[in-house]
């Protein structure tokens, strides 16, 4: 530690304006705002901002009763302003406290005004002399000598140079009343990074451990959007608008949101030790990137809601969330009555991102998530459209720093402006890197909507519409209603309940003659089973009775009928898309069915197969088995809308279609075609055929390996924990059986004459314990092996022969899984 | 000669225009034919000559006479669409062009024929014709190319049921049908003798004018079960009240106790005179069991 800077400093006459009607307003305006916030958090705050405050005491400004920061801001810009127009002699005089001597062999950093003159300002009246010298003994070199470097200095970066030595020494009155270890750390460090700026006339970049922003993807921004599109998007235009200004309302809270210090969250039990500290690194990031450069200008800032992501949130979220209700209902009568619906709509939507921040797969953290174009150019547009007066009101309601985006903005830092406005185009460029422009897809849409009511052959022949969309149609006229209904013995049910499941009772015993009806009544009005109804004309007309296993993560279809008179109409898809949004709204990810043979053909239009994926200890014992019935599994993806599902790949799918259309138009040529193969040439390379550039192709757009995160090169162990697993499951597989041991020779006398390399599970699984398995392709080869054995050994209609082939398919997959598997 | 898919569509355009024109037109005279009525009433009521009031009423019914003459204008001009979309569906057929249709699809425009069939509108006193509601066929009569039949087929099972098909062609010299199945997955050609085909109404009957061309209740009667396209033995349990409603019939169901199913929905289109057979039409449930 050189120390040099901080003691310079604390000579600095600055300290002489610092009076003590100055400090006492220092501490009254904190004393204010921790009773108001009642938080303390809001301590690191306050004793940044009224250092601040502190260090523009001179002025005359009254210390306000709220908006502190505003008043911080206000008071930086004020003092800022000031020393700008101070006349040049002073302004050089006091860049020449933080410049370098010039003189030859002196290692002055700055210029000391003389003893006699330390109480003195030189932002306020004090002018020294060119000539006076250094009060630093081993400089004694006169003014003159300090900035002689800086005599063609512009009157910009002479401006430049001042706002960030008026940020540092704010930096470094901060950095004394913090009282929280860490912070105070960062603020030595930004106060350090500032004076060796100033020193050197260079621009501040913070590098260094802390990584560069943005820190994760999606960020919070991407996803609160995400979100009120993913939520919300079926709600009329006006609902959304509200939703949107929710979402842009929390945005603005967080990003003036005051971060606790990690030491302030030691007592909280439910951070585990590397919760803490990620939480730890986080909050450092928020100070360096966002929270600091709020105050000094000098450093680039940051929005918070653009550079982090799920993990910061995850962590505030609770916190944050009750300050913000809090803020909510204390601040809804100065809310204009327009705007109230924010508020009213705020609990709801803090509850919406809450689950969705707990859940592991939620889609809108998921990076690929993308609400449509039409929905992001909407917002973007509206966000355009919207007046600057109105993002301040809404910005209003939650924190008092009302004013504080309009007027930082209108003060004028070309620097800060430029990153605002990169940000989020950057982020947008990046996610399009290989799609279509949105206007060529709008364009196509577009095409669609309208080729759709100009379509002539809908005159010859009624339109082959999909499976869903009449009986989605009935839905919202209300013709036909889903219900989920069950009996219960712990609580009253329903007179209409009673009827409805005594009504399904009916149907499933008509259209199921095979099942005894005693057995269809006691599983109906069990308690743990439930009925989704499909209700008509308040009869039901046909139901999917299943039974949820929370526990084991999978849903049992016990019965699926619907009543004969009603039956091809698609009610039985519908249903079935109803109970997968239902089981996946749940937590729920897998359907398993015994079907009869009747209803094999059924199941494999909803998406079941007979291909089990899920590990047989997870279902047995748990699930009712019947004789001659296959089994069949259906994996539910928690991003998609089942009952939507169609007419999205429908509406995809024609789009698509017209964008090949429009490709085709724009690049018709006919090309006189290939000759060379005439001529005896074997083959060509794909890109030498003419025309193919042209159209836009080109070689591999993608590295082929990408989706290969472990490959050969890649971490050992992590790769020895993947093969551990795909073990672990192949052996617990129905078809693993034979597989489990080698051949014993004493049973299969012939084996080992046929079978030169045996292998085997167990084999397999020692091989593992040694480390034989260094590479991915050692591991499928023997795992390979054990399948060709059986195949070569077995003839094909065997037992045997079927289990290698079912299992190589289910070790296929938990190799694709993992993303260990090439195709 | 050929009908195109695009000549085709083009015909139906020109007609739609037509309606449109004829509705105006309908509109235009109903309102005229209104003003009259009222202008009627006021002379009688102020006792107006008898001779004059004579003359008014001549020509107001004239009047009406050619509102109702424009209306049977536009509906010829729906009837002719229909026979346009039905003969481009013939010649796709017969050009091999089999668009695979799915069930839901098939079920429906089943569903939509029948809603869809001409209302039979006649002039005072005139009585409903043969293939108008439960009127039967002449015997005599033979059902044109393209029409919807029962007939009585053998399936793959080789048991014999009421099918609902189409006439391919009428085979003279033979007296025998040639007709296909409806639905499309069975493909099916069969030629048939007469007296196993019976064609099914050309026009609907309108209850509040024609009751008469309607089975009265309890009739045993072969019904379209909904959502197939097989004919089954039932029951009529109401009549329909109005022309756009279907009746409702009782299937002959073993798995219900009293051997009858609730009542089911079926237009008049699929609801003809009960023929008997060997062994009867259809055996209700036994071929209905669950899907």
């Amino acid at each position: 530690m050189s120390g040099g800077p901080a003691i310079t400093l604390k000579s600095q006459p600055i300290d002489g304006s610092n009076s003590n009607s100055g400090n006492a307003a220092a501490q009254q305006q904190q004393q204010q705002q921790q009773s108001g916030n009642g938080s303390a958090a809001a301590a690191a705050s306050a004793s940044s901002s009224s250092s601040q405050q502190s260090s523009a005491a001179g002025s005359s400004v009254p210390p306000a009763q709220e908006g502190t920061r505003q008043n911080s801001l206000q008071r930086i810009q004020q003092r800022k302003q000031k020393v700008f127009n101070l006349p040049e002699a002073q302004k050089f005089a006091k860049l020449s406290m933080y410049s370098a001597c010039q003189a030859e062999g002196c290692r002055c950093t700055g210029w000391k005004t003389p003893q006699e003159n330390r109480h003195r300002d030189v932002e306020s009246s004090y002018c020294p002399e060119l000539s006076e010298e250094c009060r630093n003994a081993s400089c004694r070199h006169p003014l003159r000598s300090h900035i002689a470097h800086m005599a063609q200095i512009s009157r910009t970066s002479m401006d430049e140079l001042l706002g960030a030595i008026i940020d540092m020494e704010n930096l470094f009155m901060s950095m004394q009343r913090v009282e929280d270890d860490d912070t105070k750390k960062v603020y030595l460090y930004l106060f350090r990074l500032l004076r060796q700026c100033v020193l050197t006339r260079t621009q501040a970049v913070i590098r260094g451990p802390l990584g560069d922003p943005p820190f994760e993807s999606p960020c919070i921004t991407k996803a609160v959007l995400s979100l009120v599109f993913y939520k919300y998007h079926h709600l009329s235009s006006t609902e959304l608008q509200t939703m949107t200004e929710v979402a842009k309302t929390f945005l603005n809270f967080l990003n003036h949101y005051n971060f606790e210090s990690p030491s302030a969250r030691r007592g909280d039990l439910t951070l585990t030790h590397e919760d803490a500290s990620t939480y730890k690194i986080n909050y450092t990031r928020w100070l360096v990137f966002c929270h600091v450069p709020a105050f000094c200008n000098s450093l680039r800032q940051f929005e918070t809601s653009l550079v982090f992501g799920r993990t910061l949130l995850r962590t505030v979220f609770q916190y944050m969330s009750q300050q913000l209700k809090k803020k909510c209902i204390s601040e809804r009568d100065r809310f204009p009555e327009d705007k109230r619906s924010i508020i009213t709509q705020m609990p709801k939507f803090l509850e919406a991102l809450r689950s969705e921040l707990l859940k592991d797969d939620s889609p809108i953290w998921d990076p690929n998530y993308r609400p449509p174009n039409s929905f992001v150019m909407q917002q973007r547009k509206r966000h355009q459209e919207l007046p600057p007066t109105s993002t301040i009101t809404s910005a209003s309601s939650t924190s008092t720093s009302a004013a504080s985006s309009g007027k930082r903005s209108s003060v004028g830092e070309p620097l800060q402006k430029r990153i605002k406005k990169e940000m989020p185009e950057r982020s947008i460029s990046t996610e399009n890197q290989d799609d279509l422009p949105a206007d060529v897809v709008t364009r196509a849409m577009k095409a669609v909507a309208e080729s759709k009511t100009t379509n002539k052959s809908e005159i010859l022949f009624p339109v082959n519409v999909s499976r869903d969309e009449n009986v989605k149609a009935e839905e919202q006229k209300r013709a036909i209603e889903f219900h989920v209904v069950g009996n219960a013995v712990t609580k009253p049910v329903g007179k209409q309940t009673i009827l409805w499941l005594l009504g399904l009772q009916l149907v499933f015993a008509h259209q199921l003659p095979e099942m005894p009806r005693e057995y269809i009544s006691q599983l109906v009005f069990d308690t743990k089973h439930k009925t989704l109804a499909l209700i008509k004309e308040n009869q039901p007309i046909g139901g999917i009775c299943f039974r949820p296993f929370p526990t084991q993560g999978f849903t049992e279809i016990v019965f699926c009928a619907v009543t004969m008179a009603e039956q091809v109409k698609g009610y039985g898809t519908h249903l079935m898309n109803h109970l997968k949004d239902y089981s996946i709204q749940r937590g729920i990810k897998h359907l398993l069915t015994f079907a009869d043979c009747d209803a094999i053909g059924y199941f494999k239009k909803q998406g079941f197969s007979k291909d089990i994926k899920l590990a047989r200890p997870v279902y047995a014992g748990y699930i009712k088995e019947y004789d001659s019935a296959t089994l069949m599994h259906c994996e539910l993806h928690p991003s998609i809308v089942n009952t939507q599902f169609i007419a999205v790949i429908r509406h995809q799918s024609e789009i698509l279609k017209e964008l090949i259309a429009q490709r085709h138009n724009d690049v018709q040529k006919v090309r006189p075609g290939l000759t060379c193969f005439k001529e005896g040439v074997p083959s060509i390379p794909v890109e030498s055929i003419p025309g193919l550039r042209e159209i836009g192709w080109k070689p591999q757009m993608r590295p082929v390996r990408a989706s290969r995160p472990l490959e050969e090169s890649s971490d050992p162990e992590k790769l020895v924990t993947s093969f551990a697993s795909v073990l672990q499951s192949v052996r617990q597989h129905t078809t693993a059986w034979p597989f489990l041991r080698p051949v014993p020779a004493n049973e299969v006398p012939d084996y080992y004459d046929h079978i030169k390399f045996p292998m085997d599970l167990k084999t397999m699984g020692e091989r593992l314990k040694k480390g034989y398995y260094q590479t991915r392709r050692l591991f499928m080869a023997d795992m390979a092996r054990i399948f060709s054995n059986c195949r070569f050994y077995n003839s094909p209609d065997t037992e045997y022969y079927r289990c290698a082939n079912s299992l190589e398919r289910y070790f296929q997959t938990k190799m694709r899984e993992l993303g260990l598997w090439d195709k | 000669m050929p009908l195109t898919a695009e000549s085709a569509a083009q015909q139906i355009q020109d007609r739609l225009k037509d309606i449109q024109q004829h509705i105006h037109k309908v509109d235009n005279e109903r309102r005229r034919a209104e003003s009259s009525i009222a202008s009627l009433v006021r002379a009688q009521q102020n006792q107006t000559a008898n001779s004059k009031l004579k003359t008014l009423l001549q020509s107001k019914i004239l009047e009406a006479t050619q509102e109702e003459a424009t209306i049977r204008a536009a509906l010829a001009k729906i009837h002719e669409i229909r026979n346009i979309r039905n003969e481009r569906r013939i010649q796709a057929r017969n050009a091999g062009n089999k668009e695979a249709i799915r069930r839901g699809a098939l079920m429906k425009m089943v569903q939509l024929s029948a809603q869809t069939l001409p209302l039979f509108v006649g002039k005072p006193g005139e009585r409903a014709p043969a293939l108008c509601g439960a009127i039967p066929a002449e015997s005599s009569y033979v059902a044109k190319v393209g029409d919807n039949v029962a007939a009585l087929a053998k399936g793959s099972d080789e048991e014999e049921n009421w099918i609902l098909a189409e006439v391919v062609q009428f085979l003279h010299r033979q007296n025998k049908y040639d007709v296909i199945d409806i639905d499309e997955e069975q493909k099916d050609r069969h030629v048939l003798s007469k007296r196993k085909v019976i064609p099914l109404p050309l026009m609907r009957a309108n209850p509040e004018t024609d009751g008469h061309a309607l089975f009265p209740k309890d009739t045993v009667v072969m019904a379209l079960y909904p959502q197939t396209t097989c004919f089954y033995k039932a029951i009529v349990h109401r009549l329909p009240q109005m022309a756009t409603e279907e009746y409702e019939v009782l299937f002959e169901d073993s798995s219900y106790l009293n051997g009858y199913a609730e009542p089911l929905p079926v237009a008049q289109r699929y609801v003809i005179a009960y023929k008997p057979t060997k062994k009867g039409a259809g055996s209700g449930s036994g071929n209905l069991s669950s899907a």
